[in-house]
């Protein structure tokens, strides 16, 4: 009897645990949904117009939106000619048509027996000559229909609502427990619930509606991963001092206690604008490319300020004040090294000599060095190997980077023994819990404790909750920034810290598979760093708080406290949106303006059929 | 772009690193997730600021020793049971890590990898720990021993029960002392010294050379030992405390002679005695409700002969782990056969483990080395020692640590008697006293309070 009754009054735990089983297949369902849902809603490798060749006929098909042409077997359009360099010229199509450039060729390119100099455009009939080949453009509706292959049926691909709808409902489970998981009802995290909302579903109509954009999926995975990290900080009650009442359970906004999760909130609304921007500003890639210079200066000035400016936060000077906000500005230099390191493919062509770009990274890293913020530096360091590696193909640039790099830590352990001391404790967490280990080992210890589907929100004992570790002075260190990944392991369960593991691997995965089918080798070297970088920071992150790898502190994409951080996450977001053709291409409808193709260029049709959205 | 779809290539070096990296956490976390949230890191495993919940320790008539309560973890109201059971309850800290609270954490926290630390079922599935212990035995044993270092332990021989296990020195675990790192006083106070403790054991380790001679030497009992107090046996001296004289082997044992042990084990030889003592546990580890304990050693192979003959006397390189010496003593109460000590009771189950015992020798050798030590007591320690009718068998050492330092004094023993079959060892280190004097008080006092012991 007394057991029964036991069981009885534990039926709310019972119900949150039960929600805690679901969290994690519904966010592996959305997850896995919205990667299938990118992958069938790219465009197949099909033609966009035809190059004929003048004395063949052969109809050569023109499959990118950037095309190398040229001798050499890498090339997209590849003319086994020997009067043709190995990378010719460049075949690209801007918003004003498709333009043709010459990459310092030997011999030079002809547009309708012209020797160009810069960028031409070309309209379909026009004749390219590169070395003795003349290629003639057509339309694809002006080939015989037996050259152009059959229209692929569309794989059926899940509503964006659907999949935001599930996400939604993830937050509800996510945030009642935030409410209520530990016993004691708080209406506190109902404020960034709602706000939370309001910005994902917001974005949604803005996008979809009012942009007529096809692709919500990026999105979508951006707000569940968000999501998790806001439910998690909502649950603690960070500036409350031992002894001091929680504010009443019907209390709906309360700063002091709620100060980290405030921030994040807000942090995340001014990430997704950000994010708005940048994907607006990336539409148009002359501008783009124009601002290449500018915000590379901008960002070394950021740089040199906070140098100058830089207040020393637990060893590292990595923060500035603002009129009462920290931030931190690395954070956002990542975004512009991105956009400084990427290029569209003439520039590769022709500007192979990485020169600038080596030196603004070793401005970055160098000062980054100053700054004792090690873990940015590896992150900076890696996503350098990625753009320089897209950009120049050399396996010796690498090379030559990476044992440059290895010889500089060498230096740097020699000559300033602290640095190499904080390795010390790596992979011997146990046997040293109090010192070099102190907070590894509790971060893994908290996490394990957690089981596969965690205590709960609030319960944790590393996240000064509203549950058993009440109080500011009960958080260990970092539990919500450098080791959130054992905290999520805590308070929700290694299951889900998998699938948000797995969300990241397969954005990535995505962008990989998606790299040839952007609107220039600058998105797709873009997508491909900002991709790479939020992969290699959440190595970092995680594998360094669980004491695989040694221990950087750097934050865990999008979940960890940290409001620059945040905004910065979502900023790489958007070179992943701007990488993807469907962004810009719109939905086609009666009633929404979609940006007209011009006249003489075929109508670009996106492949996709669309549920749910009344079309 | 398809050269830049073939370069992006770069980016499986991370995916395939950070698909490592995960594997490779999430094998360390299924392997050692329960060892990770039971450390004593987690105040929510601790108890520091855990929940009532957390299991409760229990002694064999059910005092309660130790329990939380609104956040703290509490122990007994009786300081000098909460010393005495220190090293068998443990510390809340987890530094004694062969505490109960530290080996049984999965058990009394209720961890377990579907749920981790969490009850979401509401049910307890924290367990409690009954100990085998007797504490009122126990306190007893700790004021016997009167804050000198070394340890003390009885055991039942039969069951394998633990009737009273204390190490010296240890400290109060409702207030452990702040300079309990810094403060020599307290060396070895997280040792559990019964379990993981191995000493020089002098002259008990002449048990051992006995049961080798018994099992090799059929001439044992007509062979005559001759003492002048000191003989230089190969090369080098080897020194009595006084002069024997003539004696046969029984008296020998009796007068605990060096010289007539130490020709004992150059004439068995180093073979025989190594494999003597491997028989009987030397050199390898054996657990006590899962916890292993120190090694004794025995190690000849480099031995020259005069370094043999110490060695058969329990000098040289030989250390003994009390727990051990115990389990020995043991055997040769009960026919040769081992029983495994333990001293945690698991609730519910009845008392099965430990009965399953090992064989150390045969029942004859068991029983003629009884007999050795049965008569060193009635006619050199004296039945009065000893609570009337328990007929113990006993043997005492003194081992020499040597120069600048003390010696340590060793009792250990066992009633033969099958209605108080109880097993004892004691040492007390940094002793001046011989054996007899320094533990034989302990040891004494000890059988007289077992006899109080409920059946």
């Amino acid at each position: 009897m007394e057991q029964v009754l036991t069981v009885l009054k534990s039926v709310p735990n019972l119900v949150f645990f039960v929600f805690r089983i679901i969290i994690p297949i519904l966010s592996l369902l959305v997850i896995l949904r919205c990667y299938a849902s990118m992958r069938a809603g790219r465009r197949r490798e099909e033609p966009v117009v035809f190059l004929e060749d003048a004395t063949s006929g052969v109809m050569i098909p023109v499959l990118y939106w950037e095309n190398s042409i040229g001798r050499s077997k890498s090339c997209d359009i590849r003319i086994p000619d020997d009067t043709i360099s190995r990378d010719h010229a460049v075949l690209m199509r801007r918003e004003s048509g498709w333009t043709i450039v010459d990459t310092e060729s030997k011999s030079g390119t002809f547009l309708n027996g012209k020797k160009i100099k810069g960028p031409m455009s070309v309209r379909p009939g026009d004749t390219i000559k590169v070395g003795a080949t003349s290629l003639i453009l057509k339309r694809v509706t002006d080939v015989k229909p037996q050259a152009r292959p059959g229209r692929h049926q569309q794989a059926k691909t899940p509503s964006p609502a659907g999949l935001l709808l599930t996400t939604t409902l993830i937050q509800v489970l996510l945030f009642s427990q935030a409410c209520y998981g530990s016993g004691e009802l708080s209406l506190l995290p109902v404020l960034p619930f709602v706000v939370l909302l309001i910005v994902e579903w917001g974005l949604y109509f803005y996008s979809r509606r009012i942009l007529s954009r096809v692709s919500f999926e990026i999105e979508t995975i951006g707000f569940l991963l968000s999501g998790i990290g806001l439910a998690l900080l909502s649950g603690q009650r960070l500036e409350l001092d031992e002894g001091q009442a929680l504010p009443s359970a019907t209390t709906l906004f309360h700063w002091a206690s709620m100060k980290v999760a405030y921030t994040q909130v807000i942090t995340m609304v001014m990430g997704v604008i950000l994010f708005c921007l940048m994907v607006w500003f990336m539409k148009d890639l002359e501008r783009t490319t124009k601002w290449r210079i500018p915000v590379t200066v901008a960002a070394v000035g950021l740089l040199a300020l906070n140098l100058l400016l830089a207040h020393s936060t637990y060893g590292s000077k990595n923060w500035i004040n603002i009129g009462g906000a920290s931030i931190q500005p690395s954070e956002f230099v990542k975004l512009a090294f991105i956009f400084a390191g990427a290029a569209t493919l003439d520039r590769l062509q022709t500007k192979r000599n990485l020169a600038g770009f080596i030196g603004f990274s070793a401005i970055c890293m160098g000062a980054l060095f100053l700054i004792k913020d090690m873990g940015t530096a590896v992150i900076f360091f890696v996503t350098f190997l990625i753009i320089s590696f897209m950009r120049s193909g050399s396996v010796r640039t690498v090379a030559l980077a990476i044992s440059a790099a290895g010889l500089g830590a060498l230096l740097v352990f020699q000559m300033m023994p602290h640095v190499a001391s904080r390795f010390d404790g790596w992979r011997h967490v146990w046997e040293d819990t109090q010192n070099a280990g102190y907070q590894q080992s509790r971060g893994m210890s908290y996490g394990a404790g957690g089981g596969l589907f965690g205590l709960g929100i609030g319960n944790g004992g590393m996240g000064a909750g509203t549950g058993p570790m009440t109080g500011k002075s009960n958080m260990l260190f970092a539990a919500n920034s450098d080791l959130v990944f054992d905290m999520i392991c805590e308070e929700l369960g290694i299951v889900l810290a998998v699938v948000v593991l797995v969300g990241l691997v397969l954005l990535t995965f995505y962008v990989r598979g998606d790299v040839s089918r952007s609107r220039s080798t600058f998105y797709s070297i873009s997508s491909c760093a900002a991709a790479g970088m939020l992969l290699f920071q959440t190595m970092l992150n995680v594998f360094g708080s669980t004491d695989v790898l040694p221990f950087t502190g750097v934050t865990l994409p999008f979940i960890s406290a940290g409001g620059s951080s945040m905004i910065s996450c979502w900023g790489m977001l958007a070179f992943l949106k701007a990488s993807d053709e469907r962004t810009y291409a719109g939905r086609r409808r009666g009633s929404v303006p979609v940006p007209q193709p011009s006249r003489e260029e075929p109508e670009y049709r996106p492949r996709r059929a669309v549920r749910g959205d009344g079309d | 772009m398809n050269v830049t779809r073939k370069r992006s290539f770069i980016l499986y070096f991370i995916i395939v690193a950070f698909i490592g990296c995960l594997g490779f956490f999430l094998f360390e976390y299924f392997t050692s997730a329960s060892s990770w949230a039971t450390n004593p890191v987690n105040k929510l495993a601790t108890a520091q600021a855990g929940s009532n919940s957390t299991g409760r320790v229990y002694d064999r008539n059910g005092v309660l020793l130790a329990y939380s309560q609104n956040g703290e973890r509490l122990y007994n109201s009786d300081k000098e049971i909460r010393c005495s059971m220190l090293h068998a309850v443990g510390d809340t800290e987890g530094n004694i890590s062969t505490g109960v609270q530290t080996a049984m954490r999965s058990r009394l926290t209720g961890y377990n990898l579907i749920t981790g630390l969490g009850t979401p079922f509401g049910l307890k599935t924290t367990g409690d720990v009954t100990l085998t212990i007797d504490s009122s035995l126990n306190k007893t044993a700790y004021e016997l021993m009167n804050g000198q270092k070394g340890a003390a332990m009885i055991y039942n021989w039969k069951t394998g029960e633990i009737l009273s296990m204390v190490s010296n020195p240890g400290f109060d675990p409702q207030n452990p002392p702040q300079d309990i790192g810094t403060n020599a006083a307290y060396d070895g106070a997280y040792v559990n010294k019964v379990l993981s403790g191995a000493l020089t054991p002098g002259s008990i380790f002449k048990i051992v050379t006995t049961v080798a001679a018994s099992e090799n030497m059929p001439d044992l009992d007509s062979q005559s030992f001759h003492c002048d107090g000191s003989e230089v046996i190969g090369g080098s001296p080897i020194t009595c405390t006084e002069v024997h004289g003539d004696q046969n082997f029984q008296q020998a044992l009796a007068n605990s002679c060096n010289i007539a042990f130490a020709h004992l084990s150059i004439n068995l030889g180093a073979n025989t005695m190594t494999k003597t003592a491997e028989e009987l546990g030397f050199n390898k580890s054996f657990e006590v409700d899962g916890i292993p304990t120190a090694k004794s050693s025995y190690n000849v192979s480099t031995a020259s002969e005069n370094q043999l003959g110490w060695s058969g006397v329990g000098q040289y390189t030989d250390t003994v782990n009390p727990c051990h010496m115990a389990r020995i003593l043991g055997a040769i109460a009960n026919g040769g056969n081992a029983v495994t000590p333990h001293f945690v009771k698991i609730s519910g189950l009845p008392d099965l483990i430990g009965n399953s015992g090992e064989s150390m020798m045969s029942s004859t050798i068991a029983n003629r080395v009884k007999a050795y030590l049965r008569w060193n007591v009635q006619n050199y320690y004296g039945d009065k020692m000893f609570p009337t009718g328990m007929q113990v068998c006993a043997k005492t050492g003194t081992a020499e640590l040597g120069e600048n330092k003390q010696n340590n004094g060793w009792m250990v023993g066992f009633s033969q008697n099958d209605s108080t079959p109880y097993a004892f060892v004691v040492v007390v280190e940094d002793t001046s006293q011989y054996g007899y004097q320094s533990a034989g008080r302990v040891a004494s006092g000890l059988m007289q309070a077992a006899t109080n012991l409920k059946k």
